[in-house]
């Protein structure tokens, strides 16, 4: 293989990551960006869709698409409930966003907790995987792995929805209304509450989605939920909080960047890198790469 | 004689009459044995030290006290097990706290094996210090070799990385010896302490062999895709390949490998690969790879304690559990010598002596077990022990890997 071919190779890797990365975070976006809480448990539900796929392939031998329909209702349903019983009586106490911010922190961070052992105690705690599309595709003398090309085309996929009823829609309209100025949308008669609710569930449905996808190529266990809170975080910061494509650009980005330099420099470094590249947008675009000014 | 003399007479007369029972109440059997133990149960370390540690006290506690207990033959009594246990929460501070309470407040008979290399070190001097004899399970480190023999009350029962890396090297240099290899090595390993120190004893031992290492390198633990990697490791062209990884990468390698068609004529990943979740995953795919830590199916004992563990836990058994569980029972078998909980003279039986267990026979040498099961490899299916070579139960190793199937 020559040097040319592996490094188209190893952009598209990095773009296939990179797409990974912004699956990771779409649902976490909705629900900060539009819902306007910082949702720790986060990863627990991506974690969820995973062990759900899992279960679905490996005890009752379906297709890992099918347990999308147990997933991502369940997923829906709690975090809808999270919201209405969970974040309303903070939201009505708290003073400001910087006030709700520091209890919603607190709570979704036990809640990681809750959720974490019940995991634990319910599945134990081994590592698990399963294959599921595990076979090389050829693009242009470049080899990728099926499941991770369509974890990418699943995360274009969702992002296009989400871009669609968000600008096209109704209800789109309403979510972006409350994105800007919840107040504002309040007054011309957006109801809040049930719009956010929704934003929020439906944050937690993508995440076990996204977890779904990504357990088709990286194992997992009770515990590793957390890890993707982190991810999405990473991500969301850096598009700029309530930005969807921005979500998957950004992750597309920090993918490229880590494969690329990863290669050219040293493997070692590739979550240095990701984590430069982050401080530099933050530094020079603290509100986000894809925020309009 | 006045009432206060009368009192004082009779309390005189009935402490002289229960005076003679309290010897006698001192030579009575306790009604249990308490064993205590702090174990990560939360965090990123949990998940392993519950599959490895905790369901091995579980299952021996059961076990043992199905059969009536752990016999103290001072007292010709069988006495059961209760366990004192604690989260320490992946911390070695609070480890050390919680091993102190063990100790001082709780006052339990024996202590047990925290979970992985850095709390198993961490807790060695002060189980020391209080003369509590430990069979550390989960320590594979460099730091056994220089510290160890400084702790007379800790044993280390598992591979540490001279073994492990060492009989890699070897099995590598026979191999070249017969011609069957060019003797060409890559490794890659996490950038964590066991990944570190494992290389670095594999480089020692291969310079040492005559394997000519044409490639090394490291990458984060968590890393997402590692195909990169196994691009450049795969153009240096090597005969092996070695990982010395862990779990999550144990299993991204394994995968990867596959999407890009490397098939080194040996290869090799560490901590996972003897997973039943790893088997699980890749079926027969896995014929041929080389893992750390293996244990012997066919070893004494060994169907028993496999029966007992479906039962308990409704999952196949890890191999770290048996290393675990073998430390358990030569624990038992010291303390049924000895016949009381003497622990001055456990440790000294436990470091004399040479004890049967599922993980084959064990004897400790400096308090370091002298022939762990090091290397073992995926046949047909199943997890075979080759390295040390010169072990019972060893067997063959199948070269060159078959094809990915």
């Amino acid at each position: 293989m020559g040097a040319a071919v592996i490094l188209f190779e190893v952009f598209l890797n990095g773009l296939l990551l990179g797409g990974m990365y912004g699956l990771v975070a779409l649902g976490l976006n909705l629900q900060y960006g539009v819902a306007r809480i910082l949702n720790l448990s986060y990863g627990e539900f991506f974690l969820g869709g995973a062990f759900a796929a899992f279960f679905s392939i490996m005890l009752w031998k379906l297709n890992p698409l099918l347990s999308l329909f147990i997933s991502l209702p369940i997923a829906f349903a709690i975090n809808w409930l999270m919201y209405q019983y969970l974040m309303m009586p903070l939201i009505r106490r708290a003073p400001d966003q910087d006030g709700l911010d520091a209890d919603v922190v607190l709570v979704t961070f036990g809640l990681l907790f809750v959720f974490q052992g019940l995991a634990l105690v319910n599945w134990s705690g081994e590592v698990r995987g399963y294959s599921f599309l595990s076979v090389p595709v050829n693009l242009a003398g470049a080899t990728v792995a099926l499941n991770r090309l369509a974890a990418f085309l699943g995360a274009c996929l969702l992002a296009l929805v989400l871009f669609v009823v968000l600008r096209h829609t109704r209800v789109g309209g309403a979510l972006r209304a409350i994105t800007i100025d919840p107040l504002a949308a309040s007054i011309v008669g957006v109801d809040v509450r049930r719009y956010s609710a929704l934003a929020f569930a439906a944050g937690g449905a993508l995440a076990a989605a996204a977890g779904m996808l990504v357990s088709t190529f990286i194992s997992f266990s009770a515990t590793t939920g957390v890890e993707y809170t982190l991810k999405a975080l990473i991500v969301v910061i850096m598009a700029g909080v309530g930005r969807v494509t921005g979500t998957l650009a950004a992750g597309l980005l920090l993918g490229v960047v880590e494969s690329l330099g990863g290669y050219l420099l040293d493997p070692a470094l590739t979550i240095a890198i990701n984590f430069s590249l982050f401080m530099l947008v933050l530094l020079l675009r603290p509100t986000g790469l894809f925020t309009r000014a | 004689m006045d009432r206060r003399t009368f009192v004082r007479g009779s309390a005189a007369a009935v402490g002289a009459a229960t005076l003679p029972h309290v010897p006698a109440q001192a030579q009575s059997a306790p009604d249990k044995l308490r064993f205590g133990y702090a174990v990560t149960m939360s965090g990123p370390l949990a998940p392993g030290a519950d599959s490895t540690t905790i369901s091995a006290y579980k299952l021996w506690q059961k076990r043992v006290n199905d059969a009536g207990g752990i016999m103290l033959k001072k007292y010709n009594k069988k006495v059961p097990i209760e366990y004192v246990s604690y989260d320490d929460q992946g911390k070695p501070d609070e480890l050390l706290k919680l091993t102190e309470r063990l100790i001082q407040q709780d006052k339990v008979d024996m202590v047990l094996s925290p979970y992985a290399s850095h709390m198993n070190l961490a807790s060695a001097p002060i189980i020391n210090k209080a003369e509590y004899p430990v069979i550390m399970t989960t320590a594979t480190t460099n730091k056994t070799y220089e510290q160890g023999p400084r702790w007379p009350y800790a044993f280390w029962n598992i591979a540490q990385p001279k073994a492990s890396s060492g009989a890699l090297s070897t099995a590598l240099a026979e191999l070249k010896k017969q011609g069957k290899i060019k003797g060409r090595v890559a490794t890659v390993h996490p950038t964590v302490e066991y990944g570190v120190e494992n290389n670095e004893a594999f480089l020692a031992a291969a310079k040492a062999d005559g394997i000519e290492v044409v490639f090394t390198k490291s990458y984060p633990l968590g890393a997402a895709d590692l195909q990169p990697l196994i691009r450049e490791a795969m153009a240096t062209n090597p005969d092996a390949f070695l990982a010395f990884s862990y779990p999550p990468d144990t299993f991204m390698l394994t995968e990867q490998m596959q999407i890009v068609g490397f098939n080194p004529s040996v290869m090799y990943v560490a901590i996972g690969g003897v997973f039943p979740t790893y088997k699980a995953k890749f079926g027969s795919k896995i014929n041929g790879i080389l893992v750390y830590g293996p244990a012997d199916a066919s070893g004494t004992g060994m169907d028993e304690f496999a029966k007992a563990h479906q039962g308990m836990f409704n999952r196949a058994y890890e191999a770290g559990t048996v290393n675990v569980y073998s430390a358990l029972q030569i624990t038992q078998e010291a303390i049924e010598t000895v016949g009381e909980i003497d622990r001055k003279k456990i440790r000294d039986v436990i470091a004399s002596g040479t004890f049967k267990t599922v993980w084959g026979d064990i004897k400790y040498v400096n308090q370091l077990n002298a022939n762990p099961w090091a290397v073992g490899q995926w046949q047909n299916g199943e997890l075979v022990c080759l390295f040390p070579a010169d072990k019972a139960g060893a067997k063959p190793m199948l070269f060159p890997k078959p094809q990915w199937s």
